[in-house]
């Protein structure tokens, strides 16, 4: 397969499927998709070629009461970044899992996430925790756990006077 | 009052972890053996074993010992403060992840840096990928037994660490001197002929001949053997893909700051092994010096930071937007993923470490079947920093 | 009759040997001590594999709330009489990740400190300076 351009590959996509996306620079692709067929498209993208998945980030939109997932895919063959956002609702957030395409990274990840947000992945059943030993509490990195009034209660003291500082 | 109690509560739920439990034997007559943060061989890691004579059945990974929560502790702080606190993400390989930082935010404000700056970001970011490579062999030399190795490794690269104090004022950590806009200041005088020195005594590091010690060799030939369908599966980057057939890095598929201008190679090689991946790691030091003489040629002169930051002002408020920036730092690609909501903190950073797939999938997927005595030479030949790890 | 502490330490400074608690980015300047340029074995100052074996416990850096359990197991499993020496700026005031949720803000509410190292990290010359305070506040012991 020759190396394609990342218009053409937009254009691609557009005619198959039926996703509102954009070129950004040289090799960069943002697309924005739903979460119906969503593990169907990337096996679609696996086949053209995007073998490597780079990361997957969470942003937490406490305002707007979703979740937004970040898939960042590479393709070796073309020399493109293409990235695809979905939306998900917060107070139950579940999402479906990628294992059965890019296997052992996408379980790393979805590892991470599901401890640090609280997002739940239907079909990846490896989901223990990672980096935390006996938390219980809100998942750390939501926007409703403040970290400097926690730090503030638990480990600085307001009365000892050089510590006192810490609580402005 | 509060420290206090929070002590008696961590010593009390230390009961409820495996530290101090003895496990039961299996049916096969195996049992667990914990590799743990403390031993001399590992790094700040575990590793749980279970094991059946000297053979190890299954691994699994213990990370977490260096969580800080790197990415939220970025949004609370701003552009100019994330610039220090960038240098400790992997405490290796500090200006490198110092350039991630700086090109994320600048690719959010839509500026860009002048000339000089980018040939003098791609020099320091080069030495001290030479000086990472250097920590890569020596502690590579005593997972495998070979002390004199070490000691020359880390006396060399002491001249690295002495340039790095002259131009930027600090020896591992150096404040922020890559910044969004382009670097702090300028080279004092001096600077470019004591480059050219420290070059000279890093090439005469790499002919000394003691270098291809057969103990080494003879522990790392053959050893964790990695195919390449299975690294591009489990996600591995940088120099342990490179090590196992496929020619891909970053500074030449995608390229950033002035990497288009250079003449250098790639190398790779095909069988896989640690001791692939060791040699890899050797040519990698010399291709970078290569990068450092033809930049040291073309430095152009000129101004080093944009004028929009040329006065530092505390607040300076990004544009909304997201932005995803890939680099190759010494152990691989790194990702940076950064958005922001028109304020001036971000709203989001996220940090793709190369030694996070490294460690969970590629580590337990090669020490399946490895000898107990060659734990040590795998988990050193895919040269994790547990720091990028938990970030 | 029972020996002096001070006695015992005495003997003990003629070659102190060390156990290394490396968990975080404070610990990437003792390496240097170790090696060819700031050579401590010609000192008598050599590094240990097990905290029985040890007389000084270097901590260096920030602590997690995991590795806080880890690290106060060792120290109670050296042997009396032993000093522990703390490096860096995070075991005194928590450092650069002051606000974060997961490092503890100050070492000596969990391990008895005998000795503070500033710096982020410190030097290795530090080190060596750190050391002669303590053989210098050993000989004036009575």
């Amino acid at each position: 397969m020759a190396a394609k351009e990342a218009l053409e590959i937009l254009g691609k996509i557009s005619s198959e499927f039926n996703f509102k996306g954009e070129v950004r620079r040289k090799g960069r692709i943002w697309l924005d998709t739903p979460t119906e067929g969503f593990v169907d498209f990337c096996r679609w993208l696996k086949e053209q070629g995007f073998e490597h998945l780079s990361a997957i980030s969470a942003i937490d939109w406490p305002g707007e009461g979703m979740c937004e997932l970040a898939y960042h895919l590479w393709s070796y063959l073309d020399k493109t970044l293409i990235t695809l956002k979905v939306k998900i609702d917060r107070q139950n957030a579940v999402m479906k899992s990628v294992t059965e395409i890019w296997d052992g990274s996408a379980e790393a990840h979805e590892r991470e996430i599901h401890e640090l947000f609280g997002i739940k992945f239907e079909g990846n059943n490896n989901l223990t925790p990672l980096f935390l030993e006996d938390w219980e509490g809100l998942p750390p990195f939501r926007k409703d756990f403040n970290w400097r009034e926690y730090v503030g209660e638990k480990y600085y003291d307001r009365d000892n006077e050089r510590e006192r500082v810490y609580y402005d | 009052m509060s420290a206090r109690s929070t002590m008696t509560e961590i010593m009390n739920a230390s009961a409820s972890t495996t530290i101090s439990q003895s496990q039961p034997a299996t049916e096969e007559g195996g049992y667990d053996l914990y590799f743990g943060p403390a031993h001399p061989g590992s790094g700040n890691f575990g590793v749980k074993l279970k094991v059946a004579g000297e053979v190890v059945t299954s691994a699994r990974a213990d990370p977490g010992y260096l969580h800080r929560g790197f990415e939220k502790l970025m949004e609370y702080r701003m552009p100019i403060q994330n610039s220090v606190l960038s240098d400790r993400i992997c405490v290796l390989e500090a200006l490198n992840w110092n350039l991630v930082h700086a090109e994320a935010v600048e690719e959010l404000m839509e500026i860009e840096p002048p000339e000089r700056a980018k040939y003098i970001r791609v020099i320091m970011a080069e030495l001290s990928r030479i000086q990472s490579h250097i920590i890569w062999f020596g502690a590579f030399c005593i997972g495998t037994g070979f002390e004199t190795g070490f000691k020359l490794a880390f006396g060399y690269r002491d001249y690295i660490l002495d340039l790095f104090e002259m131009i930027t004022g600090g020896r591992v950590y150096p404040a922020g001197y890559i910044c969004p806009g382009g670097v702090r200041r300028d080279f004092p005088d001096g600077a470019t002929q004591k480059i050219a020195q420290v070059l000279d005594q890093i090439r005469r590091m790499l002919r000394v001949e003691e270098m291809e010690n057969p103990g080494l060799v003879g522990r790392a030939k053959g050893v964790g053997i990695l195919k390449l369908q299975d690294a591009i599966k489990l996600g591995a980057t940088g120099p342990v893909l490179r090590a196992s057939g496929l020619k891909a890095d970053v500074r030449k598929d995608d390229p950033y700051e002035v990497y288009e201008t250079f003449d250098f190679e790639v190398p790779t090689r095909e069988e896989g092994d640690a001791y692939a991946r060791y040699l890899v790691g050797i040519e990698e030091i010399r291709q970078s010096a290569k990068i450092i003489q033809q930049a040291l040629r073309q430095l152009p002169e000129g101004e080093v930071i944009a004028p929009k930051f040329k006065r530092i002002k505390l607040v300076t408020k990004i544009p909304e937007g997201d932005v995803y920036v890939r680099n190759e730092v010494a152990r691989g690609e790194a990702g940076m993923y950064m958005v922001s909501d028109g304020g001036d903190k971000p709203y989001r950073v996220k940090i793709r470490g190369p030694s996070f797939l490294h460690m969970i999938p590629v580590l337990e997927h090669l020490l399946t079947g490895a000898q107990i005595a060659d734990v040590p030479a795998i988990y050193w030949s895919l040269n994790v920093c547990p720091a990028d790890l938990d970030r | 009759m029972p020996i002096k502490e001070s006695t015992k330490l005495k003997r003990l400074i003629k070659a102190i040997w060390i156990f290394n608690w490396f968990n975080s980015c404070g610990f990437i300047e003792l390496i240097p001590v170790v090696a060819s340029r700031w050579d401590m074995e010609r000192f008598g100052m050599i590094i240990v594999g097990s905290p029985r074996h040890a007389d000084v416990l270097f901590i260096a850096g920030y602590q997690t709330l995991k590795s806080i359990k880890r690290a106060r197991q060792v120290y109670e499993q050296m042997a009396a009489p032993r000093v522990v020496i703390a490096l860096g700026s995070c075991t005194m005031t928590g450092g650069m990740y002051w606000d974060s949720y997961n490092t503890i803000k100050k070492l000596s509410d969990y391990i008895p400190v005998n000795m503070y190292i500033p710096g982020c990290p410190p030097r290795p010359e530090a080190v060596f300076e750190a050391c002669a305070k303590i053989f210098q506040h050993v000989e004036e012991m009575d």
